[in-house]
């Protein structure tokens, strides 16, 4: 680890600060920590950190009006910290441009696993949305190119809208999608917003790949936010 | 007020019957108009006066208005003083009857309210005392380790050490799932009886709850099953979440056992959760009142502030508010928790 990835970490609770402070510098990265949305917009500004944590309740601003300026001037992977039970919270920051989000309170794991994940994204993003041709994760692999779904080597049959699904989850593995953002990308932007049919279609699929539909081991649910693919 | 009301229904009782008497010329006809206004008084107003003095003015009204001689007093024609008695007989009585049956009523309903308002102080009472307990004694755990830790943290072997901070760790992960009960308890609207549901997939809200429950207790070994066929149960899917988390968490920690099934069926028009320890079961006497809270204080594992009562009451609170119905029943080995939701019959299936 030559040149460390910095952190930036919008967070008005000391303690909770220092503790994701303290987890990320043993894991190598650099972070710089904000107590308020004013420093915070001008620390990232000034520094270009490679990932923000951003805390949505602060003293001096929303932290949604902290992401939509962030939002303004740059699409650095911004990482939303939410108090659980807000799931309409969630939803709202994820679809004004957040990346993704954790909930209150989280392990170690649980962190370093969202940031990774942010990371690769916009690693991916810099490339001119060059993908990997596959995902294979334990028994399911993905052919992108060919438009092809094995699971333990046998091909499993999807429909079209299933395979766009299984696709779009694929491709942002690790990532929440909201029910909204995957009804634009599936069914068009002027699809009905009633998620009923993609949770229809969900169930199908759970069907199809997962072993118990009541324990996904590929697709997970966040009821009322939307659907994380494993990565 | 009841003056207005009173002058108001004789107003129009005398209007009416001028327009009737008018074309009619019959006394006893109008004599009815002026019974119904009695009626009408006693049932619009508070107390016996109002009723009684209507039923004068009411036969004053036809002898005087509309009974020969006219616009004079007179009880002396062939056959009315009769008909007279019987009208203010009859009003006078019947407004006293209406007006008795309305004050029953009043002091039923006052009953009512006011047994539902002591039901609800002693649920709150009750819900109160099992927090204050539950909660202080977990966090008897905590502060007492972590004071322990400061002041000697330089005797202490590593392990013992290690030891400390996961007592921490596990009775705040406890307090954790505490603070997530009662605030689910908020969602519930006030009065305890309505939640807002939606069509939620079934099988979504217990990969959910099984995969929360597993993140705090990794140790658990739970069997999950839910119907084949696709199944939307209208509810609120956090709070039956908890529910599940509940009552899944307090087959592990009261079992002794760590195994559990947690499957779903769905029957005629519900789905019924079912979930299973093979542990020691539930003391029979406390089978019926396992859900009403409290309890913790007779529990006899050594783990007491482990003690469920005020989860399993929330998730009482949580299946009655969504028309659903939660029983425990033992097993040759082990106790069974089972609780319904009713399903939408438009919904989930024959589509």
């Amino acid at each position: 680890m030559t040149n460390r990835q910095t952190i930036l970490v919008i967070e008005d609770e000391k303690i909770i600060g220092s503790y994701i402070e303290t987890i990320l510098i043993s894991n190598e990265y650099k972070v710089l920590r904000a107590m308020n949305g004013m420093t915070g917009l001008s620390l990232c500004t000034s520094h270009h950190p490679e990932v923000v944590l951003l805390d949505l309740g602060l003293p001096d601003m929303d932290g949604m009006e902290v992401l939509q300026r962030i939002r303004e001037f740059s699409n650095l992977p911004v990482i939303v910290i939410s108090a659980r039970t807000q799931e309409r919270e969630k939803v709202e920051a994820l679809d004004s441009g957040a990346d993704d989000y954790i909930t209150k309170p989280f392990g170690a794991e649980e962190l370093l696993a969202r940031i990774r994940t942010a990371l690769r994204h916009r690693l991916h993003a810099g490339q001119g949305q060059k993908q990997e041709p596959v995902y294979a994760k334990d028994e399911l692999v993905i052919d992108f190119e060919r438009r092809l779904v094995t699971l333990q080597g046998t091909a499993i049959h999807l429909t079209q809208i299933e395979y766009k699904l299984v696709s779009l989850l694929a491709r942002n593995a690790g990532k929440v999608l909201t029910y909204d953002y995957i009804l634009k990308e599936i069914w068009g932007p002027y699809a009905d917003m009633d998620n009923q049919i993609l949770r229809v279609n969900m169930a199908n699929i759970r069907r199809k790949l997962e072993a118990n539909p009541a324990e996904p081991h590929y697709i997970f649910t966040e009821i009322g936010v939307g659907y994380r693919m494993l990565e | 007020m009841n003056i207005v009301i009173t002058v108001g229904i004789f107003v129009i009782a005398t209007m009416l019957a001028v327009a009737f008497f008018h074309y009619s010329l019959n006394s006893t006809s109008v004599a009815i108009i002026y019974i119904l206004a009695v009626m009408l008084v006693a049932r619009y107003t508070n107390g016996y006066v109002p009723g009684v003095v209507a039923s004068f003015l009411g036969v004053i009204c036809v002898n005087y208005v509309f009974t020969y001689p006219f616009m004079r007093l007179n009880f002396s024609i062939d056959g009315y003083p009769i008909t007279f008695v019987a009208m203010a007989l009859i009003s006078g009585l019947t407004s006293m009857l209406t007006t008795q049956s309305k004050k029953q009523n009043q002091i039923l309903n006052e009953q009512e309210k006011l047994l539902m308002e002591a039901e609800k102080e002693t649920m709150r009472a009750n819900l109160l005392r099992a927090v204050s307990h539950d909660l202080r004694t977990p966090l008897t755990g905590i502060i007492g380790m972590a004071d322990a830790y400061l002041a000697d943290s330089g005797r202490l072997t590593e392990e013992e050490k290690s030891y400390m901070v996961k007592g921490i760790s596990e009775d705040a992960n406890w307090l954790l799932n505490m603070v997530e009960n009662l605030l689910s308890v908020t969602r519930i609207q006030v009065g305890g009886t309505r939640v807002n549901t939606s069509l939620e997939p079934l099988e979504e809200v217990v990969s959910e709850a099984v995969q929360r429950l597993r993140k705090r207790l990794p140790q658990a070994r739970v069997q999950v099953q839910v119907p084949e066929e696709f199944l939307m149960v209208p509810m609120d899917a956090m709070l039956i979440e908890q529910v599940i988390i509940n009552l899944l968490e307090n087959g592990v920690y009261h079992s002794g056992a760590e195994k559990i099934d947690l499957y779903v069926i769905k029957e005629d028009k519900e789905a019924v959760f079912h979930i299973r320890d093979y542990g020691k079961g539930i003391a029979p006497e406390r089978l019926e009142t396992i859900f009403d809270g409290g309890g913790t204080e007779e529990n006899q594992s050594g783990d007491s502030h482990r003690g469920m009562g005020i989860g399993l009451s929330i998730c009482k609170t949580i299946v009655n508010a969504h028309e659903g119905t939660i029983w425990a029943n033992n097993w040759e080995q082990g106790a069974e928790f089972v609780f319904t939701l009713p399903l939408r019959e438009d919904t989930g299936d024959d589509k």
